[in-house]
């Protein structure tokens, strides 16, 4: 009895470190989020990161005077909601794993950091979305802007890794000045754990406050930011990764996951619109066009400066990254902003691009396999990639 | 680990991805054929990368060390 009492403590102590400290796989992190994305959409609206940043800047330029319209609440805009949940879900998973810790790089990094978040900010502000919600969640819509985006940000990726690599050469960037973590003062590694609980039962009793309150869609939308925080941060999961290593390392996996994920998520979008359960406008956005093209290129060349897509410098810098705090914050400033001076010139506006609903033009069946195709011919191109080279940049 | 004597330390602590990545393999290119890498690093991201990264260049990860606040990967130039 003593002996199985053992055994089943053995195996509960090996399943947590499973779950909760070990990496997952890239691959069970693209399931999850696939499915993930299509809950989400099933319960309120598709998966987005930079929305609810640009409310948050919203509010500090309408606090210090400079926007005249009083923004959206940022405890109730389910932008909002659920990109606090993924840095809360991402700051929860970190504090499990013992991850988290204050990483401070080299001045030329933070500038790196800097210039970088002005980027993704402008680049999704003219994609109408980041990686996420101008990408994979536009795609999953079954919107043409997700493709205009996804060229621009596979041309942007390909000049950033070349910038890097110059970079490497001209400015060698200096060490850290506090390069290591937890040196000296008092070691809270052992209590990181506790926190991780704490804050992912905080998160808990926060969705009942929202639906004592009435608002029990705002409180799921918090549950399903969370979920993506989790799977992000245990899986490392990364969309710059996906544009970045067939040039970088050609390597396939993480795009070959990417693709996957999204087969799933174009499904369920695809289910739940046709069935006529959610609008079907959700996420088209019109930005099939400049907008997308130069938007995913803007981003896809910020994306290699700050090592981060939008979903990636938010889950990083709950991880303690500073270079990926810095870029989220100007990711967040510049992106408002830009939207804001978009909102000032409909000439520039209508530049950014159309509205293309594909099943208006191909059906419903049409739209679906149309997307399929693309997504397996870009699964083919990075495996022949991999075997052979040809698309990786020389250093 | 600590028997090795590293021909050439690369510092890569408070670098994220990808430099940490890209720093590795430049160094690693200017090396002779059977030297010794020893990188710092503090990136998460770093210890599940860098196994398959150096073997897709020819070289090898012989082991990794966690010190206070960073991770030493010892790597040998194939």
């Amino acid at each position: 009895m003593a002996n199985s009492d053992n055994e089943f403590y053995a195996a509960l102590r090996d399943g947590y470190r499973r779950v909760f400290v070990e990496e997952w796989s890239v691959t069970t992190g693209g399931v999850l989020i696939g499915i993930m994305s299509v809950v989400s959409f099933a319960w309120a609206r598709p998966w987005g990161v930079v929305g609810g940043l640009r409310v948050w800047g919203d509010w500090l330029f309408y606090a210090v005077g400079l926007y005249g319209e009083r923004p959206p609440s940022a405890w109730l805009d389910t932008n909002s909601v659920i990109t606090l949940g993924l840095l809360w879900g991402s700051f929860a998973a970190s504090l499990l794993a013992r991850q988290f810790a204050i990483r401070v790089p080299p001045r030329l990094e933070l500038v790196k950091g800097l210039v970088g978040g002005t980027l993704l900010g402008i680049g999704s502000a003219l994609a109408g979305g980041c990686n996420v919600g101008g990408f994979y969640s536009a795609i999953s819509a079954l919107s043409l802007s997700g493709f205009a985006m996804m060229a621009g940000l596979l041309a942007g990726a390909w000049v950033g890794l070349k910038y890097l690599y110059w970079e490497m050469e001209h400015f060698p960037s200096a060490q850290a000045e506090t390069p290591a973590q937890g040196r000296g003062g008092l070691d809270w590694n052992p209590a990181k754990p506790w926190l991780g609980w704490a804050l992912l039962l905080a998160g808990l009793a926060v969705n009942e406050l929202y639906k004592a309150r009435g608002y029990v869609v705002e409180g799921g939308v918090l549950l399903c930011g969370i979920a993506f925080g989790i799977i992000l941060v245990r899986s490392r999961f990364c969309f710059a990764r996906s544009f970045r290593e067939p040039f970088m390392t050609g390597e396939a996996k993480v795009t070959q996951t990417v693709v996957l994920s999204l087969m799933i998520s174009v499904l369920g979008f695809a289910v739940l619109k046709w069935g006529g359960l959610r609008s079907e406008a959700s996420y088209v956005s019109p930005n099939f066009g400049l907008g997308g093209l130069v938007g995913g290129f803007v981003f896809g060349f910020g994306m290699l400066m700050t090592g981060g897509c939008g979903s990636g410098t938010a889950w990083r810098a709950a991880e303690g990254q500073v270079k990926l705090m810095v870029a989220l914050v100007m990711f967040t400033l510049v992106n408002s902003l830009t939207k804001a001076v978009l909102g000032v010139f409909p000439a520039v506006q209508a530049l950014v691009g159309t509205r293309v609903f594909l099943p208006d033009y191909l059906g419903y069946r049409g739209a679906v396999l149309l997307i399929f195709l693309v997504l397996v011919l870009w699964y083919l191109a990075v495996d022949w990639n991999e075997r052979t080279d040809r698309l990786v940049v020389e250093m | 680990m600590e028997a090795i004597t590293p021909d050439q330390v690369l510092d890569c602590r408070g670098l994220s991805c990808p430099m940490p990545m890209l720093k590795l393999k430049k160094a690693l290119s200017g090396l002779e054929s059977g030297q010794v890498l020893q990188m710092m690093g503090t990136d998460p991201g770093t210890r599940n990368d860098i196994e398959k990264g150096v073997k897709k260049i020819g070289s090898e990860l012989l082991g990794s060390k966690d010190e206070e606040g960073y991770t030493s990967y010892y790597l040998r130039k194939g």
